[in-house]
């Protein structure tokens, strides 16, 4: 009788545990959730030194995070400064980059045999670490201006350009062109003109896929600038303030400029997220 | 039959070869007469490899053929597809993602040119006739197989095409779904009136829709007999357990050349 009970009481907490972890709303809650608990645990062990006596360091380099609020806080004017400048070349490079990538891969697409070709030039050029790029990219477009803000602007934007590019071009040409089988034949069938084929079929399908290239390459562009910051000629940039004031050994400074890169990232994958969630919303 | 039997599609020595991966020739189709009646239900019967397929796709003209042709209603199916009189149902749905069913089924009539009313009245009118219209706003990815299937054969309705080629297309559902679609697909078939070409490698499933079961045999994919299902319609499902039924079951079966498959 009592083993009857425990049995029951057993099924029923095992229910309940089954029915919270199939809840869709504790699904959806928790993908927000989760992650903030990590978070508001790793502040806590960083406000209260565990991580410095965990990593044997020290304050002065690893500085609490109160003292990197009050510093951003502090220096808001030149940190806005420094993000803008930072966003400016990831974003342009991005923009420009994604689109001349859908144009590559739709020119990949309406000649296969070059284009597949191209494509894969592309995507090696990309695979070039940024470091090795950067100064090549530097001295390309030393006589382009008197300016050097300007010249060293254009060349990190290059960087950021090419490796969006690439990324782009590769995904989108595989949104063209991997269709469902007898997709083309249905096409054909109503006798559609290769216009519509595009817009009916292609485009469409492409979006999704536009979207990948977009996770990995929003990301990576604002990652790219900051690191092509480090090799440009004129010192602007979040990355950059980042090495200054590290050489300076103010590691207060350069953590409130970390911590800024941080929230660029952050927010920038946040409006992607949102965009998508607009955009694909037809797509299941 | 006492009207007049007027020949809608008629394959004068048709035939297709490919190239197969070492560059050999390999005949797909070889010497296929055939002609077929309007507003009849036909089917191309036959085990995987005897060229049912191809052969649809010759009279549809996605495939061109090697030798021989097709004439439909005195055209090449080059004309006919350009005139859109062709509705094709093929093995795998074929629906768009991002597109609503309703969409979907509209997709055709949007490449004509269709007013927009227009298209969202037949779309609607398309899917009442297939079972789906409560779902006409629902994406493809929440629909069943067999509604998918049934969305498909809503599309292919939509601009009321002269013919409609059907490429296996309920191999893939199961028995309980696949005899309600045979059901819809002979009633659809006799309140429109179109000549419908039906491709399966299923024996009971040609006998019990079509007028006449043409035998297709593999190696090299021939026309081996062509078969009259004379039952009277309208058929119930218990026809299949008739002995008249199993009788032609076992006249298709014994079409094949080339011996077990």
């Amino acid at each position: 009788m009592e083993d009857k009970v425990v049995l029951k009481k057993m099924g029923r907490r095992k229910k309940l545990r089954e029915r919270i972890r199939e809840n869709p709303k504790w699904q959806k809650a928790s993908t927000v959730i989760l992650p903030l608990i990590f978070g508001i645990i790793l502040v806590g062990l960083w406000q209260g030194q565990v991580l410095h006596r965990l990593f044997h360091t020290d304050t002065f380099t690893l500085p609490l995070l109160d003292k990197i609020g009050s510093i951003m806080a502090d220096n808001k004017e030149k940190l806005l400064e420094n993000t803008f400048s930072t966003l400016q070349v990831s974003l342009m490079g991005l923009v420009i980059g994604s689109i001349l990538g859908y144009l590559m891969a739709l020119l990949a697409s309406f000649f296969p045999k070059f284009g597949q070709g191209g494509l894969a030039v592309i995507g090696a050029f990309a695979s070039i670490p940024v470091v090795a790029m950067a100064p090549v990219f530097n001295n390309w477009t030393k006589d382009i201006s008197r300016d050097a803000s300007f010249r060293s602007m254009i060349s990190k934007t290059i960087v950021v350009m090419l490796i969006c590019a690439a990324d782009m071009g590769l995904n989108a040409y595989k949104g063209l062109t991997n269709l469902k089988p007898y997709a083309l034949d249905l096409m054909a069938i109503y006798a559609s003109s290769r216009k519509k084929i595009f817009f009916k079929l292609r485009l469409p399908n492409s979006i999704p896929y536009v979207f990948s290239a977009l996770k990995v390459s929003v990301p990576a562009s604002i990652m790219t600038a900051i690191v092509s910051e480090y090799f440009a000629e004129y010192i602007t940039g979040v990355g950059r303030q980042i090495r200054e004031n590290i050489v300076l050994a103010q590691y207060s400074t350069a953590w409130a400029y970390i911590a800024t890169a941080c929230l660029i990232g952050i927010f920038a994958y946040a409006i992607l997220m949102i965009l998508q969630s607009i955009f694909l919303k037809r797509y299941h | 039959m006492s009207e007049e039997r007027n020949i809608e599609i008629k394959t004068r020595q048709l035939g297709v070869t490919f190239k197969d991966n070492e560059g050999k020739d390999v005949a797909a189709l070889t010497g296929v007469n055939l002609e077929i009646y309007k507003g009849e239900f036909i089917t191309l019967l036959g085990p995987s490899g005897c060229g049912k397929t191809t052969l649809l796709r010759c009279i549809a003209d996605l495939q061109k053929p090697s030798e021989g042709d097709v004439h439909i209603q005195g055209m090449t199916p080059k004309e006919v597809r350009l005139q859109k009189k062709f509705g094709f149902v093929f093995q795998q749905p074929v629906l768009f993602d991002w597109r609503t069913v309703k969409k979907n089924v509209e997709l055709p009539m949007e490449i004509m040119g269709y007013s927009k009313g227009e298209r969202s009245d037949r779309a609607m009118e398309m899917l009442e006739m297939v079972g789906l219209k409560d779902f006409a706003n629902h994406y493809p990815n929440q629909l069943s197989g067999g509604m998918q299937q049934r969305a498909n054969i809503a599309r292919a309705f939509g601009l009321d095409p002269d013919i409609l080629l059907m490429d296996e297309p309920f191999s893939a559902l199961d028995e309980f779904t696949k005899e309600k679609l045979h059901e819809d697909l002979v009633r659809i078939w006799k309140a429109t009136n179109k000549t419908i070409l039906f491709v399966t490698h299923n024996i009971q499933e040609g006998v019990f829709l079509s007028d006449r079961v043409c035998v297709l045999s593999p190696h090299p994919g021939r026309l081996s007999a062509i078969v009259d299902i004379d039952i009277e319609r309208p058929r119930p499902v218990e026809v299949k357990e008739s002995t008249h039924f199993n009788e032609l079951v076992t006249k298709v079966r014994n079409s094949f050349e080339g011996g077990s498959v």
